[in-house]
């Protein structure tokens, strides 16, 4: 039985530490997919020096992508048996190709854009739109778990986000009026949302609260020991009734902002 | 003056000469094996809060549109006494930002600077998901994105966008939607690409190569297989053992019919029966990850399905190998 005990535990290390392990092998799980990204980076920085330069390549460029492509055929021929090696190929190819497209786009005359700025030069409306759209069946599940009665609004929002891919498809501008609708429609089902959760939740909140509420109450029974400030501990009872009577009436909100102001006080007397 | 305690081992242990004896044949299981036993349960010990904190469900997904703006999908535990909790939300420049808690109830949040104040209040799990414009920049015709994040993350590429620069290793590549996604672990992140329509900026398929799975084999399912093995032992020797097959059969009938679950559980949603279907096509038991992949869902969303499942009784979650196992339960007539 001993055998057996030892065997077992045993086996418990072993089946431990190996999920333990699968986590470094993980992170070289399938090491040739280094290959394939760095082949793939390669041929399209061939690509796009072909497209640029043709036959008149810079030679800092062309030192860069001579360096590049012999990490590349280094990596090739490391894997699979050297994976070290193969990691640092891939590294210093990368760096490579990488220095080159940053050289390629800092001599054309674009300047460096930040989304933000691009997203309003209304060059990819769709992608806004998309987005929007994801945002409103993300909402539109929310208010479904909710129970709220928002169906209609919904249906004026999907049409209206009909009507910008149609003028999108027709003159590729996009409507910021019919934007500002929709936002304006999604917040009020958003605040709808938001109470009928929180109704939803009264009674969540408040075990929550009232298993807080005895965990601060044991610490202010305690607190004279710590010569706290009788005043600061008799103001920490007080919150803790007003909470409780809040509570008691479905106050939520306003047991949240009482509660803010005693976790306040606990925090000042050092709790 | 006689003494009133007397050693129990003395008589046989005091020699002729008064020399101290000692039986030794203990001495192996005390010295050795019972300082053996210990050390292995405090390794096991050890051990296994490094397995919990593995496997707490912490994801980080992000999805870049062809506009460089970045849809974020996160998941994070936390600890359900607090109140609230400060999230850094990468960047200041936020759209669309949704906080769902336990239940999938928004909470509520505040935005101050890159910074989300949540109110949780007991959630033990949220989900957010937002858009942000600050991790893309655009130069001439190169794309780069930037992150540093504090765990491991996903990143989805958008439709024919072609990598020609990264700064670290990445740890796996998938494709979606004919999109390549890659898993890249935490850190600073900085990633090139262009857009193009020829054909070399095409996804870049997984060929898996057999030393994989040979790898896997080694580390996962030996010692499964060498403790399935013992627990044959151990019941064979207490006689106590079915013949597999017969197992099998008992539990192939214990899941019950598709029809059945259906009309067990009428008001299921459409996209959760075909989860049930799929689970039980697949023997009725998945893999998380596999039903992400076959529903194209990103795992936030997918994971609230799972746990919708999971309330309404008709599947149990389980860890195996860092992942999330799903299983049909058997015995959902009996309950309802």
């Amino acid at each position: 039985m001993k055998k057996l005990a030892l065997l077992t535990i045993f086996i418990l290390i072993l089946g431990t530490m190996s999920t333990s392990m699968i986590n470094p092998v993980h992170a070289q799980n399938d090491p040739s997919i280094l290959l394939r990204i760095a082949v793939q980076a390669d041929k399209q920085i061939l690509n796009q020096l072909d497209k640029k330069y043709g036959t008149q390549i810079p030679n800092n460029i062309q030192i860069l992508y001579d360096k590049g492509h012999a990490s590349v055929k280094s990596l090739d021929e490391s894997l699979p048996d050297n994976v070290k090696q193969a990691k640092k190929d891939f590294l210093s190819s990368m760096d490579s190709f990488m220095q080159i497209s940053r050289i390629m786009s800092q001599s054309s005359s674009d300047k460096l854009i930040v989304v933000t700025v691009y997203k309003k030069s209304n060059t990819d409306l769709t992608s806004e739109i998309d987005r929007l759209e994801n945002y409103v069946k993300t909402i539109e599940t929310i208010s479904k778990k909710s129970n709220i009665d928002v169906k209609n609004d919904f249906v004026k929002i999907h049409n209206l986000i009909q009507e910008l891919r149609n003028q999108i498809n027709d003159q590729n501008v996009i409507n910021n009026d019919l934007v500002g609708q929709i936002k304006i429609i999604l917040d009020s089902i958003k605040n709808q949302i938001s109470e009928s959760s929180s109704k939803h939740q009264s009674n969540f909140i408040k075990q929550f609260f009232g298993k807080l509420l005895d965990k601060i109450e044991k610490q202010l029974t305690n607190a004279p020991d710590d010569n706290i400030d009788q005043i600061q501990i008799d103001r920490g009872y007080e919150l803790i009734l007003e909470i409780r009577d809040l509570l008691s009436k479905n106050q939520i909100n306003s047991a949240k902002i009482v509660y803010s102001e005693l976790k306040e006080l606990m925090k000042n007397i050092g709790y | 003056m006689i003494s009133l305690i007397e050693p129990l081992q003395m008589k046989d242990s005091l020699g002729d000469d008064g020399i101290l004896f000692v039986r030794n044949d203990g001495i192996f299981d005390t010295m050795v094996k019972t300082p053996l036993l210990v050390a292995s349960m405090i390794i096991v010990a050890a051990l296994l809060p490094i397995q919990s904190s593995f496997s707490s469900p912490r994801d980080l997904d992000l999805i870049i549109y062809p506009d460089g703006t970045t849809h974020v999908s996160t998941e994070i535990d936390i600890d359900p006494l607090l109140t609230d909790y400060e999230l850094n939300l990468f960047g200041n420049t936020i759209d669309n930002l949704v906080v769902i808690g336990d239940d999938e109830f928004l909470l509520d949040t505040v935005v101050i600077d890159d910074f989300a104040l949540i109110q949780t209040f007991g959630s033990s799990i949220i989900s957010i998901e937002y858009d942000i414009h600050d991790l893309v920049s655009k130069q001439g015709r190169l794309w780069t994105f930037s992150l540093d994040s504090s765990s491991d993350f996903t990143l989805l590429l958008p439709k024919n966008s072609a990598i020609v620069g990264m700064t670290n290793l990445p740890i796996n590549m998938e494709i979606i939607n004919e999109q390549n996604q890659l898993t890249l672990s935490s850190g600073q992140t900085e990633i090139d690409y262009f857009f193009s329509s020829n054909s070399i900026s095409n996804p870049i398929r997984n060929t898996n190569t057999e030393n994989d799975y040979f790898r896997y084999v080694i580390i996962i399912v030996v010692p499964i297989i060498l403790l399935i093995s013992t627990v044959i032992i151990l019941r064979t020797k207490q006689k106590n053992q079915k013949p597999i097959d017969q197992v099998n059969t008992i539990q192939k009938n214990e899941i019950l019919e598709i029809e059945t679950i259906f009309k067990i559980k009428p008001d299921l949603r459409e996209d959760d029966k075909e989860l049930v279907k799929f689970i039980f096509n697949n023997g009725g038991e998945v893999l998380e990850s596999d039903l992400r992949k076959k529903f194209l869902q990103p795992r936030t969303t997918m994971w609230r399905a799972v746990k919708r499942l999971e309330r309404e009784g008709l599947i149990t979650i389980e860890k195996k190998d860092l992942q999330n196992l799903i299983k049909l339960r058997k015995n959902m007539e009996n309950e309802s």
